[in-house]
């Protein structure tokens, strides 16, 4: 099949490659790499045989298999450990990857192209990885590559803009440092520098009071709610940031589910077996999420395990299309007939009994109106 | 499907677009990210599968790449599973690789190699013992079966 322009890759995020002749920086770009998602590790943590993942990865597949991913080698929950180095070089190798990857590129000619002559396939338009640096949400350009993501043309001849940019401006950009605030690039909230990346990273969420730089007087009194226990009573209900203890899914019964779940104000609604997953979810999204020095919030949480479930709700009822189109086929319907025999059975055994009761109970209705009428 | 599941696909699809697929391997049709086909061949004059092409179908399921895809050799006008000693008639195939040797760090393409290695190994003719039992009983999916690996000379 032809490869080269897949509509499934249309949409595809990805930074671009380094040129073939960097192998080493494309192994140092591959090693920081899960490989259960094959994405910048998140939250990494390492087990017992020394091989590391992303915690909510290896949470998924132990979950299944008590067994290392890579090597085979027994493993279990417990020996998951936070890697907080691992953290830190991929954080910082994803920080630096734009400006490497910039480096590693053939000298761009400084002059601006024409514009049939800039669709050069190595500074395809780009996401994920290229956060801007703080050079450019120094706030003095309105014009950020992340909006430029229309066409690659647009996106060389911002870049070179830039070049050209940075030699003119280059007193207007040191005046800016790390501790600045500056306007996010996609949502304009202002932020302080060096925490845009990790805001968009997140999809941009509404910057937090805490996050609103250094403001002494506030966090004197944040503390003193903390420890006068204010802090707590501002929420309907808080959740406590420890690991949960997975219950045993065999003998715990649905209203233990429940009591887990509503303690995260998670909804409670569904059979058992829906009921466990959701609680296996949220166990995995929970615990994970306290394996890195950027959790998310608990609301966040809430709404990824609710796009899980919308997920697989989708696939469901894709699932009941598939099996409607077989049922038309040739012998589709006897073959279901026969798989469901049992339900059927079972169903029909169901209404039986249940006409019988209320044939009863409207006898005895009867007999009470009866009497009611002799009255 | 879960957004883990498509992107790590999608990932893979790209690396296949990238670098292509090894030898004897081709990507016939991925038009979804539930459904992908690929054509094997086994390649060298050593192999009984000689000139033979066969078409696996994979499915991927919610959660892959920790659930392992639902693998099977197609089986229809075009198509033919390779007669093996642990392929059934109906294209499903005993391969403890597709069962509790699946690992999350695999990938489709690892799956069709293995399946390739497995076919260029083998030296007889034959269908499983108790073919035409189990294709009459079969579930549709093959992850429903019980598999027990017992032989791993082929």
């Amino acid at each position: 099949m032809d490869m080269s322009n897949h509509p499934l890759l249309a949409s595809m995020d990805e930074p671009p490659p380094f040129p073939a002749n960097y192998t080493q920086l494309r192994r140092l770009d591959r090693s920081v790499v899960c490989q259960i998602c094959k994405e910048p590790f998140q939250a990494p943590v390492s087990i017992a045989c020394g091989h590391s993942f992303c915690s909510s990865c290896i949470r998924s597949s132990l979950d299944v298999l008590k067994k290392c991913p890579s090597c085979n080698e027994p493993a279990s929950e417990g020996s998951i450990r936070r890697n907080r180095a691992l953290e830190e070089i991929t954080d910082a190798w994803e920080e630096s990857r734009p400006i490497i990857h910039e480096l590693a590129q053939p000298p761009i000619v400084r002059k601006r192209p024409a514009p049939e002559s800039s669709s050069k396939p190595s500074s395809s338009s780009n996401t994920k990885r290229l956060k801007p640096s703080s050079r450019e949400a120094s706030g003095s350009r309105s014009q950020s590559p992340t909006k430029s993501r229309t066409s690659n043309e647009d996106h060389v001849q911002l870049r070179q803009e830039e070049l050209l940019d940075d030699e003119e401006e280059e007193d207007d950009i040191q005046e800016l440092t790390e501790n600045d605030e500056a306007p996010c690039p996609i949502c304009q909230a202002t932020l302080p520098i060096s925490s845009i990346p990790m805001h968009i990273e997140k999809g941009c969420p509404p910057p937090k009071a805490k996050m609103n730089g250094a403001k002494k007087g506030n966090q004197k009194a944040d503390w003193r709610k903390v420890f006068s226990g204010q802090g707590t009573t501002g929420k309907a209900k808080d959740v406590e940031m420890k690991r949960i203890i997975k219950p045993n899914y065999s003998i715990a019964s649905p209203a233990d589910l429940r009591a887990i779940l509503s303690e995260y104000s998670l909804p409670t609604t569904g059979d058992k077996a829906a009921l466990t997953s959701r609680v296996q979810e949220w166990i995995i999204l929970f615990n994970s999420n306290l394996d890195t020095s950027h959790p998310s919030s608990i609301s966040a949480l809430r709404a990824k395990l609710s796009d899980l479930e919308a997920s697989k709700r989708r696939d469901k009822e894709k699932g009941k299309d598939e099996m409607i189109a077989q049922l038309g086929q040739k012998g589709g319907l006897q073959k279901y007939a026969k798989d469901k025999r049992s339900e059927f059975d079972r169903l029909r055994q169901e209404i039986i009994e249940r006409d019988k009761r209320r044939k009863d109970e409207e006898e005895g209705k009867g007999g009470r109106e009866n009497a009611i009428e002799v009255e | 499907m879960s957004g883990l599941a498509v992107k790590r696909l999608m990932k893979e699809l790209a690396e296949i677009q990238a670098k292509g697929t090894p030898e004897g391997i081709i990507l016939l049709s991925a038009d979804n990210m539930q459904e992908w086909v690929f054509l094997i061949s086994v390649l060298g004059d050593e192999t009984i599968y000689k000139g033979e092409t066969f078409a696996l179908r994979m499915k991927f399921g919610n959660r892959y790449p920790i659930d392992v895809p639902e693998v099977t050799f197609v089986a229809n006008e075009q198509y033919q599973p390779p007669i093996h000693p642990h392929v059934y008639s109906n294209g499903h195939i005993c391969a403890s690789i597709l069962g509790t040797e699946w690992s999350p760090v695999l990938n489709a393409v690892a799956i069709c190699i293995t399946m390739q290695s497995m076919l260029a190994s083998n030296k007889k003719r034959i269908r499983p013992e108790g073919n035409d039992r189990y294709v009459k009983t079969a579930p549709s999916n093959p992850k429903l079966t019980r598999w027990h690996y017992d032989d791993d000379t082929v």
